[in-house]
């Protein structure tokens, strides 16, 4: 890449062994509001598009943690809500459908000073990409994942989703789907997630505080948000979604996995809350630490590495 | 004749049903989702399946494995989807199955958009994947060839066992006209090779997989042959005031239509101007193409990438004659008035 400007040397340099940076340290800007955040692009988002509360959120969780916009990057896929990171005043990803979440961790990699938000949908991640996110949560990546979920394929108006229930009509099932969804909180509660939980578009109070603490969280967070699609998902819009979601019980523990995918199962309701959180060792740590020294590389003569079979 | 007015990419699926093609695998994508829309609408009428697949990789694999069970299976998608599925197009060549592939193009590269584009030549006429193969390649102009000629790509995946793909735009996909539609295929052919049904195909292993040397070699001979009788039977092509031209223009889908309005209107000025349409794109008119080059003065191409087709008419020129080309990308398209100013421009130019 011919752009190899300042913030590359930065996030390259000082930044392993320095973990006083990003979401978890004190930030560079001082006095950022959520309105700071905001790019000025007009969302494409049709009104009432639950997506517009996450955006919201997104920008009142950076302002609470104040990380500085230097630090961060918003990596997205392909959809409706894979549209959010032009709406950040940011370094922003626009990537390819499905492939959010192996970006992102290549970005992270490389680059561990920043705070890495990764963003899509309900198909980006579940179906196309299905396939990445058991790996980023095993590797416990530490990247703040942010599934968009509307039960439906918005961008190409109107399919089924892998979170479309048994029985859902869409133009790609006329007469109803004969599929299972798959369920995202069991799926990250079983790969490995280290934070896993569930908000909703329009209960920002409680949104804000679990992306807050995702970002804050060192390890792969995931945060399943509900957010209606009002124009292909009538089915799944507010009122159904106002029917269904429900505080976490109180006495539920936070470390306890069993629990956690126990009301992760269950079909009546959407728990929304934080559902587990575990502190495993993060990965560019353990990269670290498993003799990889990169913060010090020791001295090499790179010629004579070179030659030493010529 | 029953006639009916609808949209290209809907008469993809009435075609491919006529065809006695009854499964379908695809995953949405702007602008061809409609012909998976269209196959989960009508393929459980005709006692066939539709199944939105999880990806395009899994729609293409999941045709990888019905067409080695022997029925007329095909996927669709656009640009970006058809990348994904290159994988699974080299291993169904590999593998020697027929299937169908519709490609309806829009922009590229990466995300582009979901505007009409023809820049998918390269990696659907040459070959996207890995391996010595090649794809059957149709190129329909109108609603009803979207029709006519994916009823003709399922004839010519089976009768040389090859991935058949009919590549088409965001314009011919889209658009709406009258089709009129032809007999059913009432008569499908039969597959010895295939994995089943029946006790006599118990030992059959659809496979792409050759570790000796000599044996891949021979079997890519094998797959060569067959294209070689393919090119001398199947080239498809349409003239257009070509007997006493001078100038030639070559355009394939929208843009030979355009291509056709501008011809007619550079003859109202006198140039002495014709079209050549190729109908398939493999295996291309390489042949007619020389035979003309021997006579007219020059070619024009014209196609909405930056051009891609006109590397084929070059070689088949070989240097004999000036070969321009004008291409519009992102969505544009050139009007039949920029078209009859780059036909003007090819009075008076010739070698040197």
């Amino acid at each position: 890449m011919s752009d190899n400007n300042s913030k590359t040397t930065a996030a390259q340099g000082p930044a392993y062994g320095d973990e006083g940076v990003g979401a978890d340290g004190p930030g560079c800007a001082v006095g950022l509001k959520a309105a700071d955040y905001k790019s000025g692009k007009r969302p494409v988002w049709c009104a009432g598009c639950g997506d517009y509360g996450v955006l919201n959120s997104i920008f009142n969780a950076l302002a609470e943690l104040q990380v500085d916009p230097d630090n961060l990057a918003v990596i997205s896929g392909i959809g409706c809500s894979s549209r959010l990171p032009g709406y950040i005043k940011t370094y922003g990803f626009h990537g390819a459908h499905g492939r959010a979440v192996p970006v992102a961790c290549g970005v992270k990699v490389a680059n561990p000073a920043l705070t890495v938000l990764t963003v899509g949908g309900d198909g980006d991640g579940f179906s196309i990409g299905g396939g990445h996110v058991s790996h980023a949560c095993r590797r416990n990546i530490d990247i703040t994942y942010i599934v968009m979920d509307n039960e439906i394929y918005g961008l190409t108006k109107g399919q089924i989703s892998p979170t479309s229930p048994v029985g859902a009509r869409a133009k790609s099932n006329p007469y109803g789907t004969v599929e299972s969804p798959v369920n995202p909180m069991l799926l990250v509660l079983a790969y490995g997630g280290t934070f896993v939980a569930r908000g909703y578009a329009s209960q920002p109070k409680q949104l804000v505080q679990l992306l807050a603490d995702g970002m804050r969280h060192k390890g792969l967070s995931f945060i399943h948000v509900l957010s209606p699609c009002v124009t292909f998902n009538k089915a799944a819009g507010y009122d159904f979604f106002k029917e269904r979601v429900q505080d976490m019980p109180a006495d539920h523990k936070t470390d306890d996995l069993m629990g956690a995918m126990r009301l992760a199962a269950d079909e009546s309701r959407f728990y929304t809350g934080l559902f587990y959180k575990s502190d495993r060792p993060e990965y560019t740590e353990g990269l670290r630490r498993s003799g990889r020294k990169l913060e010090a590389p020791p001295p090499v003569d790179i010629e004579a590495m070179i030659h030493q079979f010529s | 004749m029953a006639r009916e007015l609808l949209k290209g990419n809907e008469a993809v699926v009435k075609g491919a049903i006529l065809a006695g093609c009854r499964a379908y695998y695809g995953y949405p994508i702007t602008p061809a989702s409609e012909i998976a829309e269209a196959a989960a609408r009508w393929m459980p009428k005709v006692g066939g399946v539709f199944l939105q697949a999880e990806s395009e990789i899994g729609a293409i694999n999941m045709v990888y494995g019905a067409a080695a069970s022997g029925v007329r299976v095909m996927t669709a998608s656009s640009s970006p989807g058809i990348s994904l599925k290159q994988e699974g197009l080299s291993y169904c060549a590999g593998a020697e199955l027929p299937l169908v592939l519709v490609d309806v193009m829009r922009g590229g590269p990466g995300l582009g958009n979901i505007a009409p584009e023809q820049a998918d030549y390269f990696q659907v006429v040459k070959g996207g994947g890995h391996g010595s193969y090649r794809l059957i390649v149709v190129a329909p102009n109108s609603v009803q060839e979207m029709c006519d000629l994916t009823m003709l790509a399922f004839e010519l995946a089976d009768t040389y066992r090859n991935p058949a793909c009919v590549l088409t735009d965001g314009y011919i996909g889209q658009m709406m006209e009258p089709c009129s539609f032809p007999t059913p295929v009432t008569v499908l052919p039969n597959k010895p090779w295939a994995v089943g049904p029946g006790a006599e195909r118990r030992d059959n292993l659809v496979s792409s997989i050759f570790l000796e040397s000599d044996a891949l070699e021979g079997h890519i001979h094998h797959m060569f042959r067959k294209y070689a009788e393919c090119e001398k039977r199947e080239v498809r092509y349409e003239e257009y005031k070509l007997d006493d031209a001078e100038h030639v223009v070559i355009g394939y889908g929208i843009v030979s239509r355009l291509l056709k309005s501008a011809v007619d209107m550079a003859r109202a000025q006198g140039v002495k101007v014709g079209l050549l349409r190729p109908i398939t794109l493999w295996p291309f008119p390489t042949e007619r193409i020389r035979a003309l080059a021997e006579k007219v003065e020059n070619f024009l191409v014209a196609e909405l990438s930056m051009g891609q087709m006109v590397e084929d008419v070059r070689l088949a020129v070989d240097g004999r004659r000036p070969v321009s080309f004008h291409g519009r990308v992102g969505g544009n398209v050139p009007t039949p008035d920029d078209l009859v100013q780059e036909i003007l421009k090819l009075q008076g130019v010739t070698h040197g």
